[in-house]
């Protein structure tokens, strides 16, 4: 076995968390450390490749600080793991940081509230298939609603970092200003129409920002959107390539638009899962056979979470 | 320190290096786990169900977190029988620990055409029986309530099993467990493994529906542990003991502490499931904790822990 196979192999590691950021209303980004055996399989991961995080052992926040709406959930105990994706991972010399976005949303992420530097964690990884761009783009979509942005955020990072030349649009949505899960200061820009995402301005992707009530940027679903920009691009089909993540209803909204217009599509789905590691086959995707009217269930922790969008059935 | 131990078991006639199994539907079909532990250090291995033909599964959500537990509802979804012998049987063949095949159906001639079709395969030391799956419309639970379903499917697949070990998998949804396994001893299982999961419903308040698309699923993880202990020690001192019929326990098992307990409750060999999808190498670290056990307890060989529980 080649040195290249035993350094991405998965397994389970330690991570250091280096900070533990609130970026906005119940939006954190979380940074981790990898050392040893970990950075070297951390430094393979792919964007839109998740880890499984071990919360169990994270204490809850006093009761005070724990937001009204999570005071009846917060309580329950965690067994199972929390899958991420990482919106960064960098590997330099023997370290490998990445950084992970989380919505404080039920038990488990209102513990990692908690979460300081110099804790440990258990996290199992890298896990699933990432996003694959295919040779001779000359423009990537990336469709982000709601908390689906990291593997976009990470997929911009590694495409610029590995100089593609590949023109990188971002498209962000969400029901509300307050809840696009971004750093960079809406209130100064919230103005202008194209305005920057500080995420995606740092890899000099332009981002373009819609959400549903118009409180930032274009007034609409990321989706109407993400239509304009296409009828207005003078690009053929084949020059472009849209990666998604998001709500499953917009996933569908994009998997119509890029199949409309023959456009290489790639979505990262999200489902329930116990494991991670194909063992509890918990997270079925419905995929097209071809050439058939059947369908079957492929796993989104194996075959995914990245799926080839024609093979989505929603 | 150790090395004057004995943690080998004898299991219906099976030679284990210890009494730990990784149990159906938590560790894969073979060698899923072996990028996180040596899964020859395990006593015992137990194939995700087979059924004759491939079956998709039930529509997602099919798992549920609760408090200490959770709940699954997959549907038996495994790659059936031929690809099984085709793609999974060879990796098996070089396995140490004893391998057993989790057989399903939802009639009992298909749990005889698999069972027959796999007997003379030299990589596979038996089978178990799965007359106890609640997410299943046909088979699977339906043919383990009744005490004569029991003992009518025990003996067509005990015949179809030939010389492999016949392990009956019991549910703890029924009204008397030990009826139950007493059936099925009589009619000729080898062994026994307790408990399955336990029928439960998690409902979304907000939109009042169930949150599984299967509407139930079965209960696993440390919630059950203490039920699935009672009913083990309940089996062993009213069926297993007497007969000498071997039990494999488990229920929530998450520690070396929670195996033991088994143990003393009466089971020979100790099942792992839930903690799997968890800590996917947590077998090697209870094999090691049950050893230390020993050692700090002065027990030399396992086999005197089986039912020694004081009353």
């Amino acid at each position: 076995m080649s040195e290249e196979c035993l350094s991405s192999a998965r397994g389970t590691f330690e991570a250091v968390v280096s900070f533990n950021r609130r970026i906005g209303p119940g939006f954190c980004r979380l940074g981790l450390e990898f050392s040893g055996e970990g950075a070297k399989a951390f430094a393979h991961f792919e964007p839109g490749q998740f880890a499984q995080l071990d919360i169990s052992n994270t204490a809850l926040p006093s009761p005070e600080a724990v937001p009204d709406h999570l005071r009846d959930a917060a309580g329950r105990n965690v067994l199972l793991r929390r899958p991420f994706s990482f919106a960064q991972m960098t590997a330099e010399g023997r370290k490998t940081t990445g950084e992970l976005l989380y919505g404080v949303v039920g038990p488990a992420t209102v513990r990692m509230t908690t979460l300081s530097a110099g804790d440990k964690l258990s996290i199992i990884g890298p896990l699933g298939r990432g996003f694959r761009i295919p040779e001779g783009k000359k423009t990537l979509l990336l469709v982000g609603g709601g908390m689906g942005t990291p593997p976009l955020q990470h997929l911009a990072q590694a495409l610029t970092s590995q100089g593609s030349g590949i023109e990188i649009i971002a498209f962000a949505g969400a029901r509300t200003a307050e809840a696009l899960p971004y750093e960079g200061r809406l209130d100064d820009i919230s103005q202008q129409l194209g305005f920057s995402l500080a995420e995606f301005a740092k890899c000099g992707v332009e981002s373009l920002v819609a959400t549903d009530d118009g409180t930032a940027g274009h007034r609409g679903l990321v989706t109407d959107h993400l239509l304009q920009w296409l009828e207005q691009s003078k690009l053929t089909p084949d020059e472009m390539m849209m990666c998604a993540c998001g709500p499953e209803a917009m996933l569908a909204r994009v998997s119509r638009i890029a199949a409309e217009r023959n456009i290489d599509c790639q979505l990262s789905m999200e489902r329930r899962m116990a494991c991670g590691i194909g063992l509890c086959q918990s997270c079925a995707v419905e995929c097209r056979v071809p050439g058939s009217s059947e369908t079957i269930y492929k796993m989104c922790c194996e075959h995914g979470p990245v799926f080839d969008a024609k093979e989505v059935v929603f | 320190m150790g090395d004057n131990i004995d943690i080998s078991v004898d299991f219906a006639g099976l030679k284990l290096v210890n009494p730990v199994f990784t149990v159906s539907g938590t560790c894969g079909y073979a060698d899923e786990l072996s990028d996180f532990m040596d899964v020859n250090c395990l006593g015992g291995f137990i194939t995700k169900s087979i059924t004759l033909a491939p079956r998709k599964g039930n529509a997602t959500p099919r798992i549920v977190e609760t408090d200490s537990g959770m709940l699954n509802a997959i549907g038996l979804a495994n790659v059936g029988l031929e690809k099984f012998i085709e793609e999974k049987l060879p990796v098996l063949e070089n396995f140490s620990p004893a391998v057993f095949v989790n057989v399903a159906g939802q009639t009992i001639e298909e749990y005889v055409a698999v069972t027959e079709r796999l007997s003379s395969e030299r990589a596979i030391a038996g089978f178990e029986l799965n007359i106890s799956c609640p997410n299943v419309k046909k088979g699977g639970i339906s043919f383990g309530r009744d005490p004569e379903q029991v003992a009518g499917i025990t003996s067509a697949v005990k015949k179809a099993a030939g010389e492999k070990v016949l392990m009956v998998k019991l549910s703890p949804a029924v009204t008397d467990i030990s009826v139950i396994a007493a059936a099925a001893v009589e009619a000729g299982a080898d062994a026994l493994s307790l408990v399955n999961t336990f029928t439960a419903m998690v409902i979304d308040i907000e939109t009042r529906k169930p949150v599984l698309a299967n509407r139930t699923g079965g209960l696993s993880g440390p919630a059950i542990k203490p039920i699935a202990v009672y009913l083990v020690n309940k089996v062993y001192n009213e069926v297993a003991k007497k007969r000498d019929i071997p039990l494999l326990g488990g229920g929530g098992i998450r520690t070396a502490l929670d195996a033991i307990e088994f143990i003393i409750a009466g089971a020979s060999g100790v099942g792992i499931g839930t903690t799997n999808f968890i800590e996917p190498d947590c077998a090697a670290k209870i094999i090691d904790g049950i050893r230390d056990y020993c050692v700090r307890n002065d027990i030399t060989n396992i086999k005197e822990l089986t039912g020694s529980l004081l009353e």
